[in-house]
């Protein structure tokens, strides 16, 4: 009974009209006591571990919200604009900020046949678009029921705008990264060109290509474009006037080592390297794609023997008033070595560099020696590949045995063989005061100058540039004479090396100029492989009728855009500066 | 009591709520707009790396040749051209117009003789020469004065009596006789030519 009245004193279910009667609280005894004990221990229990997790809950809602919530600003990071659309391969530019190679997205056009409402329509717009589609052909894709069929791959951005403008359903675009390069051939051998996985293939693009992938800013070359269009265009009238097989050239800033141009023709076009060339389809591929400058590796011939004048000038065993007897040819082993025009008489130093007599030269280096000879070419770096960025070199051959028949054909040029780039370095640094600096493809900030070595003392660099001036002014190269730019060089006619034997009627005719030649700036570097001789030169194609005019030609063209100013030629202080003192007041027999 | 307990309890969920909804609907809107300005931007980047290729394209020294051949028939620039540096071009001769101010000074201080110009006459002011003789000082007195009033306000006093000090001379002979402009680069080159 008591239970019973606790029970509904404590009820909260109990209405509220009913109340029990008012008695003394009955506390209950023996086992219902502990029972009632036992549920409220129980519910005391329960009560603090759910008031400790709603706690828990509460504290972190607050240490979320106001504590770590922070500003709006700090969420910011959240929401980076994304990076620009930077391309997956850095440009590359010229020296002036030209554009010689870019990564473009290129839409490819593929269509969802199962969307198409009307393929016929379909079809005939797309033709109008593409004349190089098949309408049938277009047709039957359109309707053969598959989810994906190309249309066409690689598209110019105007034929993707012609095609959107078409509005087709069911038509749509994917794009590609692409190499693109704008001045095609131009520039070919220079910049190369990338697979089709955008991977470096040739020139700069293979040479550079970890450069590339890992940089956004453009690469920027020392290459002039306006300087490569005139050497090319220059080129090609030397290989169109002397029906040549090729031809190849260089313009390097004497100073800075810094190549503003590199041609090596035939070309082919980057943009799509491998296909046949439309104007010449009978040239090989693999003699397009070969780069002379620095792939190939000739006997230079003549243009060489202003190492030996070098050499034997700046280790003091001839001086500009050494003689040597150049009358009679030079008889050793099985070979003669003669002149191609000989004086037949004793000539001094800079007659043999003038009039390019092999007997002089060769016994010039004799009398040096080949132990000075051979460590003075590897000083000038002739005898290890050039360094350069571009990663298709070639190793210079020269003999192993240093012999006595060796050392004569080196001092003109034969006997070993090296590239054109390297060469041109070495020569740059024989009018440039004798430092030899690495060429480069890069270009360097303006007034800097790469560390250097000296390799010949500032006086034989002295002597070798009025030496070069004395060829251009009554020597062999007459004809690279540039009135205003003082030009100063050397001819050069190699015979072409087939299998074993030289190959009388195969020559490589080449000139090397620096101008202007009392303060060197510039350097060029010209060869024609294999010219024929024409009416105009007189059935000669030696270095000094096909490379020389051009060289001219080019060095008046490209001086203004060096910004370069014509000098008086005649004027007094330049011929004061210019002459070679072992020749003044001597008539000076033109070549 | 408890009912508008209840009624603020439920008012304030809703209303925290719909807040809530509010705020998330606004920042997903502002998320899209977000989206959708990147890929514009991104477009329009790709169009300019575009434009840019395609200019380069349009821009080739062969292009540019071809196009010169067609419509201009521009030679390269021959040494002949080239001769003349801006430091050959002649100096204006000295009779042109000094600067007004130094001749205002000069007037006040006319009584001393003020220093000959120290470059010699040319030809071309041959036939006022004699207006700059010292021996000769009221060769052209009019004009002296006719130059002097057309500029008063420069002047201190207005000059009572003529007095040709030598560049107020110089200045008032080159009026008849100014040095010809040339009116093309035509004339300009003749003009240069002529005078070496």
């Amino acid at each position: 009974m008591t239970i019973a009245i606790q029970y509904f004193d404590d009820n909260p279910c109990r209405p509220r009209h009913f109340k029990p009667p008012p008695c003394a609280p009955v506390i209950p005894d023996g086992p219902a006591r502990k029972a009632l004990d036992a549920c409220r221990r129980r519910l005391f229990l329960t009560s603090v571990v759910f008031a400790c997790v709603f706690a828990t809950v509460a504290l972190r809602v607050v240490e979320i919200v106001l504590l770590e919530g922070g500003t709006a600003q700090s969420h910011m990071p959240r929401f980076h604009p994304p990076a620009p659309s930077t391309p997956a391969r850095a440009d590359i530019v010229d020296r002036n900020g030209k554009l010689l190679a870019a990564t473009l997205d290129t839409p490819s056009v593929y269509a969802n046949p199962k969307q198409i409402l009307d393929a016929e329509d379909a079809a005939r717009k797309l033709v109008k678009v593409f004349p190089n589609l098949d309408r049938a052909e277009l047709y039957a894709k359109l309707t053969s029921g598959k989810s994906f069929v190309w249309i066409k791959r690689r598209l110019t951005p105007r034929e993707q705008y012609e095609v959107n403008q078409l509005g087709i359903p069911g038509v749509q675009f994917q794009h590609e990264e692409r190499r693109v390069y704008p001045d095609g051939a131009l520039t070919a051998h220079v910049v190369g060109y990338t697979g089709i996985d955008n991977s470096g293939f040739a020139g700069i693009e293979r040479g550079l290509d970890n450069t590339l992938k890992n940089h956004q800013d453009p690469l920027r070359l020392s290459v002039d474009l306006r300087m490569q269009y005139v050497l090319r265009e220059e080129l090609q009238r030397v290989i169109d006037d002397f029906t040549a097989k090729g031809a190849a050239g260089l313009i390097m800033d004497v100073n800075t080592g810094e190549i503003l141009s590199i041609v090596s023709l035939p070309d082919f076009d980057p943009n799509r390297p491998g296909a046949p060339d439309s104007d010449h389809p009978d040239i090989p591929i693999a003699d397009r794609m070969f780069d002379r400058i620095t792939l190939g590796d000739y006997e230079l011939g003549s243009i060489f023997k202003i190492f030996t004048v070098a050499m034997a000038l700046d280790s003091g065993t001839s001086t500009l008033t050494s003689t040597y007897d150049a009358s009679h040819d030079i008889q050793i082993g099985r070979f003669t070595i003669g002149d191609y025009h000989g004086k037949h008489r004793v000539l001094s130093v800079p007659e043999i560099l003038m009039y390019s007599s092999n007997i002089g030269a060769a016994k010039m280096a004799v009398a040096a020696g080949g132990q000075r000879q051979r460590e003075f070419l590897a000083r000038l770096g002739l005898l290890k590949p050039p360094k350069i960025e571009i990663s298709e070199v070639a190793k210079p051959h020269f003999p192993a045995k240093w012999r006595e028949v060796n050392v004569m054909t080196i001092a003109f040029g034969h006997g070993i063989s090296v590239t054109p780039i390297g060469f041109a370095s070495a020569a740059a640094a024989l009018v440039n005061g004798g430092v030899l600096r690495p060429a480069t493809l890069v270009k360097l900030p303006a007034g800097y100058f790469p560390e250097g070595r000296q390799v010949i003392s500032t006086k034989t660099s002295e002597q070798m540039r009025r030496l070069m001036r004395l060829v251009v002014e009554h020597g062999t190269g007459t004809m690279a004479a540039a009135p205003g730019y003082v030009v100063g060089g050397k001819t050069g006619t190699a015979d072409k090396v087939s299998g074993r034997h030289y190959v009388e009627r195969k020559l490589l005719s080449s000139f090397v100029a620096a101008f202007p030649i009392n303060d060197p700036k510039y350097l060029t570097l010209i060869m024609v492989d294999e010219p024929h001789p024409n009416k105009q030169s007189h059935s000669y194609a030696t270095g000094g009728w096909t490379a020389a005019p051009a060289t001219s030609r080019v060095i008046q063209r490209i001086a203004p855009l060096l910004g370069m100013q014509p000098v008086d030629e005649a004027s007094p202080e330049l011929q004061q500066a210019l002459a070679v003192e072992s020749l003044q007041g001597k008539r000076i027999e033109n070549y | 009591m408890i009912r508008l307990r209840s009624l603020f309890w439920l008012l304030l969920i809703s209303a925290t709520g719909f807040a809530m909804f509010g705020v998330k609907y606004q920042v997903q809107a502002l998320e899209d707009q977000f989206a959708r300005i990147n890929r514009a931007t991104a477009a329009e980047q790709h169009e300019i790396r575009v434009l840019d290729a395609e200019w380069a394209y349009l821009t080739r020294p062969e292009t540019l040749d071809a196009m010169n051949r067609q419509f201009l028939s521009l030679a390269p620039i021959s040494t002949k051209q080239l001769r003349t540096t801006v430091a050959d071009i002649p100096m204006r001769p000295p009779t042109a117009a000094p600067a007004p101010a130094v001749e205002a000074t000069t007037m006040v201080a006319a009584a001393e003789p003020a220093p000959m110009p120290s470059a010699a006459p040319s030809p071309l002011d041959q036939a006022s020469a004699p207006a700059l003789l010292p021996n000769n000082p009221a060769a052209e007195p009019p004009q002296t004065q006719s130059a002097l009033r057309a500029m008063p306000a420069l002047l201190d006093k207005p000059p009572a009596t003529p007095q040709p000090t030598k560049p107020s001379t110089a200045k008032a002979a080159a009026r008849p006789a100014p040095p010809h402009h040339p009116k093309s680069l035509d004339d300009l080159i003749s003009q240069i030519m002529a005078s070496r």
